[in-house]
């Protein structure tokens, strides 16, 4: 849980965060996940943050503690099911934290996730928790992106306004060309093999659906 | 017969009557807040009232509902007696609360509303309790007060009992002790850094036992383990607390035992005309702290020729509401030894070079002058002797080896490097230039990439700068380090050390005319490293710096106080922040020349336009000093 804790206090206090999420996944349903998180923009105010012992009443971690509990979180998500070669990167001067996974199916990558956040969280049964955010029968590929809104509602206006600055980019990579998606946001690559759409974090936060998208894939 | 026993009946209640709530003031009070002219706090409302940090300790019980919509006035309070605030804090028990005047006790028992009639503890007073909060009357007098026991001393006294009955300390076994929520306890709190002394005060190594797995305690066993133990704690702080209170109600109401009687400094400062006045024992704020038992259980004479040192030093104050200004008169009063130091050290001249570097468009400043050597060289004399007393052999190395420094070291050259006096600027808030890591992608294969721009980061901008004789000394150590580290720079007019503050911004350091400042504000640093000239400050300010005792200060609170970065700040001094926030005007603070007995402070408060609730303003007041005076 404190992982979470951490994660919301950072994000509602650093505000101005960009987020790159892309997945690569290939013919046999194989793949790799890349999900970075960028709050170098706000490093004085994080940094400032982190040397208090507390803010609002919540205790602050230290960044040796938070260290620990991502390595904690990685040794986690590396013994489920289907997922292998978990790779954290840490960069704590400009606060850039970037997780790689290898899954064996899309599936096997929700569970993962799910069944960590499910062990940690009190409210196990959250209907959150029951999406799917990625479902792909060999040929097609849907993404979503969880739910914020809760999170963001409760930061301060002058934050939600910083949030707007920060870019959040979905990329979805495959071995074949794309023959079709959906969302007339997605910008398709030269060589088809990979969608990309950009938004503000704080859109993505407060409407998810922005990034929501089906890839049909050519046979 | 009859006579007999109505004579001291009637002295009794001639004597009650007399007494004022300022008589009921308990003795181990250590800050008393004492408003004179309570009629201006008619207009505030009891919820306000019981929502200031002062009231914390009552405001649970208090604040349940029956204040709503009410107003002092409405609760029967006598607005011709003081309202005195207190609080107190020693090894044994912590007490707060206020006592005041009643003139309809009907009315006081609707905002009291909560509170049962007990048994009365002491002959002629009614004594009325909700849960913690205990409020006395005795005639026309009310005294309103929480009584905690100490909770290390509880922690002893529980452990005591417990371990001596044969059983184990509950949390031994506790494997769910790490799952305690976040922000419920501080880790440091559990770290003892402090190593293990014997009596001669040597460092002991401590065996570290390995851990072993023990078989744990079924849950349910541990639930009741911790159940009763803190059932045994409960009822000990009941019990503690109540004689506690007994005696206390004892000594103010039977054996008329209080502060004023006690303390005749606080009693002169009562008769004062003020608005409202404060005291605050600092000398019993000594030798009430708990981090002295070490030296009071080692070294006893030496524990006591410290306290002969700290004896007198008392705080006092008057608080005085004009039309456009609120006047804050602080005295701050020392014994014959440790005044001795303060006056050497307060023997300063103005720099009047600080002067330069303080814009006119500052926030805030602050200018600080103290004569470090004389300072050193008065406290050789009188702390030094008290020192050599000592027999123990550990005091006595270290006598010796300030004695051999104090001959080795060239302590003219040593004060003129640092000579102690110092100047501080708040110039807002300004963009300051940061750097940031950007993502891009490749547009062919959307592949990730990353790029370090410039950025720009709201930041406080401050500058703070010491007086120093040999500008050599400073400029070799910044040659050392520019040596071994790229990121000091030596610019010219000014040196600048690369994401200094925060890992982030960079600090720029000036070593010119005779000041050593470090600032992140680049705008001094690159145009104005000689002093801001036609646009450094002028007129009152300077006039009243530079005649000012040891310190000056001035202020633009709704600049200052408004723009402050909350989060840059701790809770306490966030707590304090808040207390002021709102406020709009002038902030000055002037200190007199520190004699032997004592340094004056002056503290101005002027704004625009008046105030539409002198009351509310007050207790704000009050309520920044509760904060800044309780520092827990």
């Amino acid at each position: 849980m404190r992982i979470f804790l951490i994660g919301f206090l950072i994000l509602a206090l650093s505000s101005c965060v960009d987020i790159w999420d892309d997945i690569t996944l290939h013919a046999d349903g194989t793949g790799t996940y890349k999900y970075t998180v960028n709050m170098s923009a706000s490093k004085v105010k994080i940094n400032s943050i982190l040397a208090l012992d507390s803010v609002d009443g919540k205790r602050i971690p230290k960044i040796p503690e938070i260290r620990e509990k991502i390595e904690y979180y990685r040794n986690k998500l590396q013994e489920k099911e289907g997922i292998s070669n978990v790779r954290v990167e840490s960069d704590f001067d400009n606060f850039i934290f970037k997780i790689i996974v290898d899954f064996e199916s899309v599936s096997d990558l929700q569970s993962g996730i799910r069944e960590i956040i499910k062990e940690e969280i009190k409210e196990k049964n959250d209907p959150a928790l029951n999406e799917n955010w990625l479902t792909w029968d060999g040929k097609t590929l849907t993404r979503i992106v969880p739910n914020f809104q809760s999170v963001i509602q409760k930061m301060k206006a002058e934050d939600q306004e910083k949030l707007k600055k920060g870019k959040y980019t979905c990329v979805s990579r495959f071995d074949k060309p794309i023959a079709k998606c959906d969302n007339p946001q997605a910008k398709i690559s030269p060589s088809k093999v990979a969608g990309l759409i950009e938004s503000t974090t704080y859109s993505v936060g407060t409407n998810p659906s922005i990034l929501k998208s089906t890839f049909v894939i050519s046979n | 017969m009859k006579i007999k026993i109505l004579i001291p009946i009637t002295l009794l209640g001639a004597i009650s009557w007399g007494q004022k709530s300022e008589d009921i003031i308990p003795k181990d009070a250590v800050t008393v807040f004492s408003l004179n002219n309570i009629s201006i706090l008619q207009k505030v409302s009891m919820d306000e009232l019981v929502s200031y940090d002062f009231m914390t300790e009552l405001q649970s019980e208090l604040f349940d509902g029956s204040t709503q919509g009410k107003t002092l006035k409405d609760a029967g309070i006598d607005f011709n007696q003081k309202m005195n605030i207190f609080y107190g804090k020693n090894p044994e028990f912590e007490i707060s609360g206020f006592t005041f005047g009643i003139t309809d006790k009907e009315k006081l028992f609707t905002v009291f509303d909560d509170f049962d009639r007990k048994e009365s503890l002491v002959a002629g007073t009614e004594y009325y309790n909700n849960y913690f909060n205990h409020l006395m009357i005795q005639g026309n007098l009310g005294l309103l007060i929480r009584v905690d026991t100490d909770q290390d001393k509880l922690t002893e006294i529980t452990d005591s009992i417990w371990t001596s009955r044969g059983l184990e300390l509950p949390w031994y076994e506790d494997e769910y002790f790490d799952e305690e929520p976040m922000g419920e306890y501080d880790e440091e709190e559990f770290t003892d850094d402090d190593p293990t002394l014997n009596e001669d005060g040597d460092e002991v190594e401590e065996i570290i036992e390995e851990e072993v797995d023990e078989t744990p305690i079924a849950v349910d066993e541990t639930n009741d383990l911790f159940k009763n133990y803190y059932e045994l704690r409960d009822s000990i702080e009941s019990e503690y607390s109540r004689k506690r209170l007994e005696l206390i109600t004892e000594e103010l109401f039977a054996k008329k035992l209080n502060l004023k009687a006690q303390d005749t400094r606080l009693a002169a400062q009562l008769t004062h005309p003020s608005d409202g006045i404060f005291y605050l024992d600092n000398s019993r704020n000594f030798k009430n702290t708990n981090s002295l038992f070490y030296l009071q259980a080692m070294f006893p004479d030496l524990y006591r020729d410290l306290n002969e040192l700290y004896t007198g030093n008392v705080m006092l104050g008057d608080i005085v509401l004009n039309q456009k200004s609120i006047d804050l008169k602080v005295e701050a009063n020392y014994g014959d030894g440790l005044g001795s130091i303060y006056e050497e050290l307060n023997s300063a001249k103005f720099d009047k070079n600080v002067l330069k570097y303080i814009p006119n468009n500052n926030t805030g400043f602050f200018t600080y002058k103290i004569d470090l050597k004389k300072g050193y060289e008065k406290a050789y004399e009188v702390i030094m002797p008290i020192l050599s007393e000592e027999k123990n052999a550990r005091i006595s190395a270290n006598v010796l080896t300030i004695e051999l420094l104090n001959d080795f070291i060239n302590t003219d050259e040593v004060f003129n490097t640092y000579k102690g006096s110092m100047f501080g600027t708040f110039n807002g808030i300004k963009r300051v230039k940061t750097k940031r890591v950007e993502f891009f992608y490749d547009e062919e294969t959307f592949e990730y990439g990353e790029k370090e721009i410039e950025a720009e980061e709201d930041m406080p901008v401050f500058t703070l700068g010491f007086t120093t004789g040999r500008p050599d000394v400073p400029n070799k150590i910044l040659k050392h380090m520019s040596r071994i580290t790229s990121q000091f720079k030596n610019m010219g007019d000014y040196w600048v050390y690369e994401e200094a503050i925060l890992n982030s911004v960079p600090l720029y350091m000036i070593n010119k005319n005779g000041l050593f400042i470090f600032t992140n504000d680049e705008d001094l640093a690159k145009n104005h490293s000689n002093g801001y000239g036609a646009e450094a400050i002028t007129g009152k300010q300077v006039k009243n710096a530079a005649k000012s005792g040891s310190i000056y200060a001035y202020m633009n609170l709704g600049d200052m106080i408004n723009r402050l970065p909350e989060t840059i700040l701790n809770d306490h001094r966030f707590d304090v922040l808040a207390s002021m926030k709102g406020k709009k005007g002038e902030v000055e603070v002037i200190s007199s020349k520190t004699t032997r007995q004592k340094t004056t402070y002056n503290l101005t408060y002027s704004f625009d336009g008046t105030y539409d609730n002198a009351g509310k303003y007050l207790l704000d007041l009050v309520n920044t000093a509760y904060l800044v005076s309780t520092t827990r």
